[in-house]
């Protein structure tokens, strides 16, 4: 199947109506219409993605890699076809390059302790920003404690971009490591991954980027991008919970040890204590039986958002974040996180003068608006702003100006509930 | 609006105007623990002041969200008088109240309490509600009458 974009004079704004009729869960019955805005969490699926996944299994499911009879091996066609559409969904240049895991936090922990740690010394920095979600900050953290290496911190600028002219120790020789997000799952801020991947090539540093909270709206292209490693996982992108992706250049996958050992992974087994012989990448780093529904259901959710048209989905969520962020900072009690008026990533965060935002968040939970309300697993960012929690919207393709005034009128009634 | 099934009027008049609530440092207490819930950042201290086996007064102080915050104050009206033992058998029976493997029947809590009745269904506010009471059982653990 191709991945051929809507493009040129054919381009329309998106419908977010129409999208909302791909989504099953729309359309139950329920007391309120669901005006979901915690897309940043996870994303809803739509029927295309649930129908591949019912399909794998009822139409081609058996064992992948291991039958050699028909059924077999469409069951694997569709596994290694679900790879190659998720290769050319992210521009890699080869399938090999592309490893099933279980999520992206699984991802970035199997680099950390597979490519780093054996590489890492004491003395040696390996650097992360300030706006890390946990799931890219404290893999980092744990082999930097076991190996002697220090952890570092770019910090971010006054207008919340990454300090990167304040931190010229980043590219120094000390630097065996760089783990940055390519969006800040708080603060909505898009780094300039690509500009911070040229230089530290240059300098030989490999880069991951952490693109959980960017795959859903914004067009990736790893080998533009020139990163070493990239992780994102399927259901923040429309698809399944359960499975996540990890790119990783051919020689840096050639390199790294396989986190976990056992069936499918092993090309010969030696005898009692001899070594055995590990399978080429990706075979390599996918011990045991592959998740070929989560796969395919996977590749789905890429056609599916390349059927959308990326640039129509940036577009849409952009207008919807700025739009957010107006209506919200008019509300004399809401203060935004800094720099969440720039159009970008979906995410608007704030906090109310007098309520916590767990007591807004479940207001507007009664009214059927759906925002998270927490530290959003970036405690280093929250302590560094001196706050302990935030409430937070985002917004994706099936959301409409219709959710910003729910969530306005939710905001306003709690209001009336805490501030009589 | 269905807010108002778990914001009962009375947990929210404990939450606008909480009971035995101090802004600044709580002097001269026989024995203070803290409580925090890091994942919302909701802070509580509590303090007790006791005569013999007698909790006199109960104070608290901190931040948190209305059910934290109304659940404290309730804590502090429900336990002021009571004996050590007395306060510390709430404490257990606040802790079964909110555990799904526990009867409902088995717990009986003073009617003081009532209005938390409502948060019981909402199983991801359990520890703003109990922060405080967990918070009251370690002042006691210190306390000379341990």
């Amino acid at each position: 199947m191709s991945l051929a974009e809507p493009s040129g004079e054919n381009w329309t704004p998106l419908d977010p109506g129409a999208v909302r009729r791909d989504f099953p869960i729309f359309s139950s019955a329920t007391a309120h219409r669901l005006h979901y805005l915690d897309n940043a969490a996870t994303t809803q699926k739509p029927g295309a993605v649930i129908d591949a996944i019912t399909n794998s299994y009822t139409q081609h499911y058996a064992p992948i890699h291991r039958g050699l009879y028909p059924l077999a091996e469409q069951a694997t066609g569709s596994y290694e076809r679900a790879r190659a559409t998720l290769q050319r969904f992210i521009g890699a240049g080869s399938p090999d390059e592309l490893v099933f895991t279980h999520s992206a936090t699984d991802a970035i922990n199997r680099v950390a302790s597979g490519w780093l740690k054996p590489r890492l010394r004491r003395g040696d920095s390996v650097w992360v920003s300030r706006m890390e979600h946990h799931s890219n900050y404290l893999p980092w953290q744990r082999v930097c404690r076991e190996t002697g290496a220090q952890l570092k911190v770019i910090e971010l600028t006054q207008d919340g971009q990454l300090d990167l002219l304040g931190t010229p120790e980043l590219f120094g020789e000390r630097t065996r490591f760089i783990a940055v997000t390519h969006v800040s799952n708080v603060l909505g801020i898009e780094n300039p991954v690509a500009a911070l991947c040229a230089r530290a090539r240059h300098h030989d540093i490999p880069v991951l980027v952490d693109a959980a909270q960017s795959v859903s709206h914004l067009e990736l292209d790893v080998e533009a991008m020139c990163c070493d490693f990239l992780a994102f996982s399927a259901h923040k992108m429309f698809g399944p919970t359960g499975i996540g992706l990890l790119y990783g250049r051919a020689d840096r996958l050639r390199d790294m040890v396989p986190s976990q050992v056992g069936g499918g992974m092993v090309d010969v087994v030696g005898e009692g204590g001899e070594e055995s012989l590990w399978a080429q990448s990706p075979a390599r780093f996918e011990a045991g039986s592959p998740d070929m529904p989560g796969a395919v259901g996977f590749a789905a959710a890429a056609h599916y958002l390349v059927g959308l048209g990326r640039d129509r989905v940036r577009r849409h969520v952009a207008t919807l974040t700025r739009r957010a962020a107006e209506q919200l900072s008019a509300l004399a009690d809401i203060r935004l996180l800094p720099h969440a008026e720039l159009p970008s990533s979906g995410i608007v965060s704030f906090t109310h003068r007098a309520l916590h935002p767990h007591d807004l968040a479940q207001v507007a939970g009664e009214a059927g608006v759906a925002i998270r309300a927490g530290h959003h697993c970036a405690q280093p960012l929250l302590g560094g702003l001196g706050l302990a929690a935030t409430a937070r919207a985002s917004f994706s393709v099936y959301n409409d100006e219709s959710d910003i005034q729910a969530l306005v009128a939710a905001i306003v009634e709690a209001q009336k509930v805490f501030c009589a | 609006m269905t807010a108002q099934d778990i914001y009962k009027e009375t947990l929210l008049e404990h939450y606008r105007h909480p009971k035995n609530r101090c802004d600044g440092p709580i002097q001269d207490a026989d024995a203070t623990e803290r409580g925090a819930n890091p994942r919302c950042g909701d802070e509580v201290e509590v303090a007790i002041f006791l005569h013999d086996d007698t909790i006199e007064q109960v104070k608290f102080r901190g931040r948190g969200c209305a059910i934290c915050i109304a659940s404290a104050s309730m804590m502090t009206e429900t336990v002021n008088g009571n004996s050590v033992a007395r306060a510390l058998d709430l404490c257990d029976q606040m802790r079964a109240w909110f555990d799904p493997a526990e009867s409902p029947a088995a717990v009986s809590l003073p009617h003081s309490l009532d209005a938390l009745e409502a948060v019981r269904q909402h199983p991801a506010r359990k520890k703003c509600v109990l922060l405080s009471w967990e918070a009251l059982a370690g002042a006691i653990a210190q306390s000379p009458a341990r």
